[in-house]
């Protein structure tokens, strides 16, 4: 079986439906080394290549190989139009009772697409709910993170070989997932990560799940793929609203004037999944702040210079600009680009 | 027959007196020059015949050997040319050995006779003011630089025959009028020509008034040009000696063109594929100063910092510790000064546009990590000061009101400066920026309130070592400017709001 997962060539489908007929693995792969299916490659790998080195290297770096039937095969795989083969995993086994959800989202998104990524993650992790997401920059990590930090489980899958850590600046990132969770590849060791293999995992991202979470997305963008793959299995879609003006807010809205469900952060999410949670976590204004702290925070609109700020709350520069900053250390303001804003988490009260 | 003057050879920016010496004698026509003569000043012996005989004057048919004393000091330039030609009038006896005493010739010398003009002249004079002699003749262009040295007798010739003239007794040269001395035209750059940006102009007074490097990081088009030009606007101005060195340096690089001393602050702004050499100085044969020190005393602007090469920002480092740049070569080595104010400007991101309120950043996340390294280093560890500047929105702009003049500001930063040469009088420094570490947190002398906040900065903001000894120097500045002895939690603040996105990252990064 994994003999057969290595091969490049066939979809994934078309080996499904070649065991089908054949009535077992090995007796596919006679098949395809008899000439009578698969290309010309295909025999050609089968001939050079060799079963006990794959075994190896899945040995190397600790991963297994799972195919339909083992824990780590998401038995939910098989309702995909195009289910992989097998699957190469590490870290934590699948549990059955598992509840998940996976939140996607830009892997250029805005801070605040950040923070609400890691927030939802932190508020499912709270409710024993595993993050699933696919690992690359942005609002992928920023959800990895976010269920981690509050200790829970997540799952990654990847775009790339079980082995190869993309994009490589999130290595460490994938060692913190790999020690409490599972990491996820459809693809065998050494595979390099291809711009054509991310649309294929989202699909495996989706199957994982019981409702998928948009945070932020361009109009047509790998987190778009997702959404519909979730379509399609009849999953949930979430969506968190952002700016017209914005074009990550494109991929959210649509998908809500498509029927998606909004959720403003953690506490509709896990009101709309049936889950109780601790929704609060660190959001709302604290209580504690002082007479000028309010102000400064209440004239805070979108990002602005804090000539502004002074301006609207009635206060000179310099003063405003101490204010500010004692917000900002305190996490409910942000600065970027020389303009300040407020944080997500500043914003429920 | 024997003739003897002095002349003088320029290294680096010092003048060094030569001793010219001309022996006539029997055997076949011919010059000989010696006294580890460079390449310029070999030229002069065929420049000094046509030249010496189109004034009318005799050169000698024997043989002529002039030697340039001390033997062990390389001579390098054109200015050699004069001496080396009275020399030879002194020897055959067509001017008065007398007349030719206590003086002190200097000047490249055309195939017409002509004395050109000749870079250095300005070390020249101080040169030969510190040997205690009495007089200089120099080109008449450069005149006016020679002028600034008291205690000289200045003589500008134009030509060979006005040198003789005037050795004959025969000939005056024009005065020196006061308005030739080193009157520049003002420039027109004002601070209040910037529309909005209190935030940049007030981190400009900031700069000025503490001696702090400056890194503005922001869009095409936010105003990081507009802002560096005006810098030296808001500077105190030059004092006598800060002008005299200033001058020297620009006389030394040829810059000076008939100008005496100058009156502004230098501006220098070399475009990125500027070389090491240019940047630092240097040359094979003659030891010009560079950008650098051309900057001395005023700003050396790097637009685009990214974009220049890593080796030439590195030699920055030295120039920026000691304040001057040291030049080796196999003959020895010059030293040439350069304490300047840096001011670096570059984007966000390489298209420039992260952060941007309209336009979003079209970059990969790998392209921005290179971008950043370029932007790390030893050089940014230099620059106290960080400021993103924002591109201003339409509305932004219209709102905006004109800002305070040059001069107001300048008012307030020369009144902060002298609170800081006062306060650091017996530590041998002048500015808050040259500050060292340790002593930073002790004479910035904070509030209990001040060291809270810096705690708070410590923990949230991942403030390294080094950026808190940065916050409390600006700190420091900000009292200063306010006129406060204690450095309060409003100071800090504002030297905490100067940071980019970059040291935001690099704080979140840390944080995992």
């Amino acid at each position: 079986m994994l003999l057969l997962r290595c091969l490049l060539g066939p979809t994934p489908r078309s080996l499904h439906a070649l065991i089908w007929r054949t009535g077992s693995a090995s007796r596919a792969l006679a098949r395809i080394r008899a000439g009578d299916a698969g290309s010309e490659n295909d025999r050609a790998f089968l001939a050079s290549t060799d079963v006990s080195q794959i075994r190896r290297n899945l040995d190397r770096v600790g991963a297994r190989f799972a195919a339909p039937g083992d824990p780590d095969y998401c038995p939910a795989f098989l309702r995909l139009a195009d289910p992989p083969v097998g699957v190469f995993a590490r870290g934590r086994p699948l549990v059955r009772g598992d509840h998940r959800v996976a939140v996607v989202g830009s892997r250029r998104p805005t801070a605040t697409g950040m923070e609400v990524a890691a927030d939802l993650a932190r508020g499912l992790a709270v409710a024993g709910v595993l993050t699933v997401s696919g690992g690359a920059v942005g609002i992928d990590a920023a959800a990895h993170r976010g269920a981690l930090d509050a200790g829970g489980v997540t799952v990654a899958v990847l775009g790339s070989g079980i082995d190869v850590a993309h994009p490589a600046r999130n290595r460490g990132l994938f060692e913190r997932i790999e020690a409490l969770g599972t990491v996820i590849s459809e693809y065998p060791p050494g595979t390099p990560a291809e711009p054509f293999r991310f649309p294929a995992r989202n699909r495996l991202i989706a199957a994982l799940s019981r409702g998928v979470v948009v945070v932020e997305g361009a109009a047509k963008s790998g987190t778009r793929i997702t959404a519909e793959h979730a379509v399609d299995l009849g999953l949930d879609v979430f969506a968190v609203p952002g700016p017209v003006t914005s074009p990550l807010a494109e991929t959210p809205l649509g998908l809500i004037r498509d029927g998606a469900i909004l959720i403003r952060g953690t506490a509709d999410l896990l009101e709309d999944l049936g889950l109780d949670g601790d929704a609060s976590g660190e959001r709302g204004v604290p209580r504690g702040l002082s007479a000028d702290e309010r102000r400064v925070l209440a004239a805070l609109g979108t990002s602005m210079l804090p000539t502004a700020v002074a301006g609207v709350a009635g206060m000179p520069v310099a003063e405003a600009l101490t204010v500010l900053i004692g917000l900002e250390l305190r996490g409910l303001v942000r600065g970027v680009g020389g303009r300040f804003e407020r944080t997500f988490r500043a914003a429920g009260s | 027959m024997y003739g003897r003057v002095i002349g003088v050879t320029v290294l680096g920016v010092g003048g060094h007196p030569v001793t010219v010496e001309a022996f006539v004698g029997r055997g076949l026509p011919s010059l000989t020059v010696t006294g580890l003569p460079g390449a310029a000043v070999q030229d002069a012996r065929d420049r000094i015949r046509p030249a010496v005989e189109h004034a009318e004057l005799e050169w000698p048919l024997r043989r002529v050997v002039v030697n340039l004393a001390p033997g062990n000091l390389r001579k390098e330039g054109a200015g050699l040319d004069l001496p080396i030609a009275v020399s030879v009038l002194v020897a055959t006896r067509q001017v008065p050995p007398e007349a030719a005493a206590g003086h002190v010739f200097f000047g490249e010398v055309s195939l017409k006779g002509e004395v050109l003009p000749t870079p250095g002249v300005i070390s020249v004079a101080i040169a030969a003011a510190r040997r205690g002699l009495r007089g200089v003749i120099v080109p008449a262009v450069n005149a006016v630089e020679a002028a600034q040295v008291d205690g000289l007798a200045v003589i500008g010739a134009a030509t060979i025959q006005d040198v003789v003239g005037f050795l004959r007794g025969t000939w005056r040269p024009p005065a020196i009028g006061p308005s030739e001395t080193g009157s520049e035209p003002a420039t027109s750059a004002d601070l209040s020509e910037v529309r909005g940006q209190d935030e940049a102009r007030r981190a400009l007074e900031v700069a000025a008034a503490g001696g702090h490097n400056l890194l503005m990081v922001g869009s095409p088009g936010a105003g990081k040009t507009m802002l560096a030009r005006r810098l030296p606007t808001i500077l105190p101005d030059l004092t006598p000696e800060e002008a005299l060195e200033a001058t020297q340096l620009h006389s030394v690089a040829g810059l000076l063109a008939g100008r005496g001393l100058l009156r502004e602050r230098p501006f220098r702004a070399p475009h990125h594929s500027v070389s090491t050499a240019g940047l630092l100085g240097g040359g094979s044969t003659v030891l010009r100063p560079g950008e650098a020190s051309l900057a001395h005393r005023g700003v050396l602007f790097l637009d685009e910092l990214t974009e220049f090469r890593r080796d030439a920002i590195e030699a920055l480092r030295q120039p920026l510790e000691d304040g001057r740049i040291v030049v080796t070569r196999s003959g020895g080595s010059v030293s040439f000064p350069a304490r300047f104010t840096l001011v670096a400007a570059a984007n966000p991101c390489p298209c420039g546009f992260s952060g941007d309120p309209q336009r979003s950043c079209r970059c990969r996340p790998d392209q921005e990590d290179r971008y950043r390294q370029k932007l790390s280093g030893p050089l940014l560890d230099r620059i106290d000061l960080r400021l993103t500047i924002p591109r201003l929105t339409k509305d932004e702009l219209l709102g905006a009101s004109a800002g305070e003049p040059s001069a107001v500001v300048r008012d307030r930063v020369i009144a902060a400066r002298d609170r800081q040469r006062r306060r650091y009088s017996t530590l041998g420094i002048t500015c808050n920026a040259h500050l060292p570490g340790p002593i930073a947190r002790r004479e910035a002398q904070l509030c209990p309130d001040a060291e809270r906040l810096l705690g708070r900065a410590v923990d949230h903001m991942a403030l390294t070592g080094r950026g808190f000894d940065r916050v409390i120097k600006v700190a420091r500045t900000v009292a200063d400017l306010a006129g406060a002895a204690r450095v309060s939690e409003q100071h800090v603040a504002e030297a905490l709001s100067y940071r980019t996105a970059f040291e935001q990252d690099e704080g979140l990064a840390r944080a995992g």
